[in-house]
């Protein structure tokens, strides 16, 4: 191992930290591209709403090895299909791959480099964020999935991001995941923890010709860490990539996904946000649409309450030639206090003149009309307000096709928008 | 069951019913017609205690208590119901958990037993038998993506299911095409009881075949011009709304 100083400052500082020897090439370029670099502040325009300074004063150390129980985390459609990651490390004893069907290989990072060529090359064509390379720089562990030509996975897959901070600590959990020609795939990617900490996964996916990809993204981190996550999906000609992405803890989160759209592919976007307290969520996507006719879906929710922020930042970029484009995008915001607060901004540039690009953004309370009508039913006026504003966050996750994760959202937003007292929702 | 007394409401400070009096009494089935924009929907509005709409004058007695003195779910848990010509989407609520939700809460207010899913599963699926309803739709988000014809149907589920005693059907016939009225058309009256009432706004007089009223009203500039028998619909079928406008401004009542 050795160890990197780039100046005093908090990136520097995350940086001092060991450094696995494992794709040291890899490694190196990004620390180069991170010499001399700091953590964003507000006055750069992309992080204009999220104030990274809460990190700043915070010693985050190598987080410890740890073992953690995790039969509450377990699903029972993906019991022999897990790989739990704890402290950015793999848990072997946790993890169980036995019902994997042949032919796929769902593996930690760690246990098989040699299948990782393609590590680090989605998205090769475009920057490379700041916390992107900071994961390439310092990554202990992560998982693989490759799954072959044509095979279509029955079971979904599951990924578990354990972290247990005892003091503060930084992990950066890294995901590969690679569909070739024609398989399907349902990926299930949880973050979970304890304690203070930094959370700065990078998940890249390469989703080959005709290729389908469905996956559902958790972040349940606990309430005093960070969460400031990168994703990066190309999808080929005719491939489709349909993911969603549910915020619920974190003091502080961020997701940037970035997916590029090849001829014909589709790609859905979805996002919730369950805000309160003094949270802030940022969604900062980025959906380029590179060739044409491809299509994409994003319906951004936050729900926001206490003196929580929001924030979404939706891009939209249509290149040259790419005609036939048809994108919609939704951005839907309900506030619960008067404190709350949510910044929504599309951002379409399109380059090409034959393209059907769409987008709106709604802030503010529940729609009176169907408050009215729940009542007209007999709900009281709370019952009614509870259940829209569950609803309007169900809305998210009601197709997720796995049962069980869908019961557990459903609790678990049950007991977020005080809708627990009426009864069983499902 | 319920008493109109020179009922007048109004919605953004316009007048829209100008003293309406209406009596029903249970068993009894009343048509209120007339043309667009009459006050046809806000009378049903107004009973249901549709929070766009001001009361500025009159009283209204439901089974002797002062309508208005109750909240809406208050007099929906007290037996009202009413159809909506333009049923409400609700997305990420399935059409079952909010129908059992509401049969739970009516069922709390009667001191009756509530019934846990399993329970009301066999329950739902005899009343979706009455309005030929397909079972997909109770996995659906409530109305969400419903056409309007399948929004009908599901608004008579709810009536099926909440069983009112007073329940008033808003244009229950547009959307509809004339299997899916008669389907409807025949669930009401199998839902028609002695104890309980009927009213049925509408503008054509199609539906009036199905669900025969014995008494129909014109409404029209937010007065009832005219109450008969069910001959009444007959006529204005084939004589439209029109002379019976005339001889209300003859007979000095405009």
């Amino acid at each position: 191992m050795t160890t990197v100083v780039v100046g005093s400052n908090l990136l520097g500082d995350l940086l001092s930290g060991p450094r696995p020897a494992e794709w040291a090439s890899l490694r190196e370029a990004a620390e180069l591209r991170l010499a001399g670099r700091e953590l964003p502040t507000t006055s750069d325009e992309d992080w204009k709403y999220t104030d990274l300074k809460a990190l700043a004063g915070i010693a985050f150390g190598p987080a410890p090895r740890a073992t953690v129980d995790i039969s509450g985390y377990l699903l029972p459609e993906m019991v022999g299909t897990r790989q739990v990651f704890v402290n950015g490390r793999h848990a072997p004893h946790a993890s169980c791959a036995s019902a994997v069907p042949a032919g796929v290989r769902f593996f930690p990072m760690s246990a098989a480099s040699e299948a990782c060529h393609s590590l680090g090359t989605v998205g090769n064509g475009a920057a490379k964020s700041l916390f992107e390379d900071l994961n390439t720089a310092r990554f202990e562990d992560g998982a693989v999935i490759l799954v072959p030509k044509n095979l279509k996975v029955a079971l979904p897959l599951h990924l578990l991001f354990i972290t247990e901070a005892e003091a503060p600590a930084a992990v950066f959990p890294r995901v590969l995941v690679v569909l070739e020609r024609g398989a399907e795939l349902e990926l299930v990617e949880e973050h979970h923890g304890t304690g203070t900490y930094l959370s700065c996964p990078m998940v890249e996916i390469r989703v080959a010709e005709g290729a389908l990809l469905r996956h559902e993204r958790v972040q349940r981190e606990g309430p005093e860490s960070f969460h400031l996550g990168t994703l990066k999906a190309e999808v080929a000609k005719g491939g489709q990539y349909h993911s969603r992405t549910l915020s619920f803890g974190a003091r502080l989160s961020r997701q940037q996904p970035w997916v590029r759209l090849a001829e014909g592919a589709a790609a859905t976007l979805d996002g919730l946000a369950l805000l309160d307290g003094h949270q802030v969520a940022d969604t900062h996507s980025f959906l380029h649409h590179a060739e044409p006719h491809a299509t994409s879906h994003q319906l951004h929710k936050c729900i926001v309450d206490g003196q929580a922020r929001a924030i979404f930042n939706g891009q939209i970029r249509v290149a040259p030639g790419a005609q036939g484009t048809d994108a919609k995008q939704q951005s839907r915001n309900l506030l619960l206090s008067g404190s709350a607060r949510v910044d929504t901004k599309p951002q379409l540039e399109i380059y090409a003149d034959d393209v059907k690009c769409s987008h709106g953004a709604t802030v503010g309370q529940l729609d009176p009309d169907e408050l009215f009508y729940l009542q007209s039913r007999g709900l009281n006026a709370d019952d009614a307000r509870n259940l829209l504003t569950y609803g309007f966050a169900a809305d998210v996750f009601t197709r997720i096709p796995v049962a069980s994760l869908r019961r557990v959202l459903r609790h678990l937003v049950m007991a977020r928008t005080q809708a627990t007292s009426l009864g069983d929702l499902s | 069951m319920l008493s109109i007394k020179n009922l007048t409401a109004s919605v953004n400070g316009t007048p829209v019913l100008k003293g309406i009096d209406l009596e029903i009494k249970a068993g009894e089935i009343h048509a209120i017609m007339g043309p667009n924009g009459s006050g046809k929907s806000t009378l049903g509005k107004v009973l249901v205690g549709h929070p766009a709409y001001e009361v500025t004058g009159g009283e209204v007695l439901y089974e002797g208590r002062n309508l208005f003195e109750m909240e809406a779910d208050a007099r929906a848990r007290a037996g009202i119901f009413m159809g909506f010509q333009h049923p409400i989407e609700v997305p990420g609520v399935s059409n079952a958990a909010f129908l059992r939700l509401a049969y739970n809460k009516k069922a709390e207010a009667e001191g009756r037993e509530e019934l846990d899913p399993l329970e009301f599963d066999d329950f739902i699926h005899e009343k979706i038998k009455l309005v030929a309803m397909k079972e997909e739709f109770l996995d659906r988000s409530l109305n969400e993506g419903f056409s309007g014809g399948e929004k009908k149907r599901n608004e008579i589920l709810q009536m099926a299911v909440l069983e009112p005693r007073l329940a008033i059907l808003d244009e229950l016939d547009s959307g509809l095409d004339i299997d899916a009225l008669r389907v409807l058309g025949d669930a009401v009256n199998q839902l028609q009881r002695p104890d309980r009432a009927l009213l049925i706004i509408t503008h054509f007089p199609r539906i009036l075949e199905t669900i025969q009223p014995q008494f129909v009203h014109v409404l029209s500039g937010g007065r009832i011009l005219k109450s008969a028998g069910k001959e009444l619909a007959l006529e204005l079928e084939e004589r439209g709304y029109d002379w019976v406008l005339e001889e209300a401004a003859a007979g000095g009542l405009r």
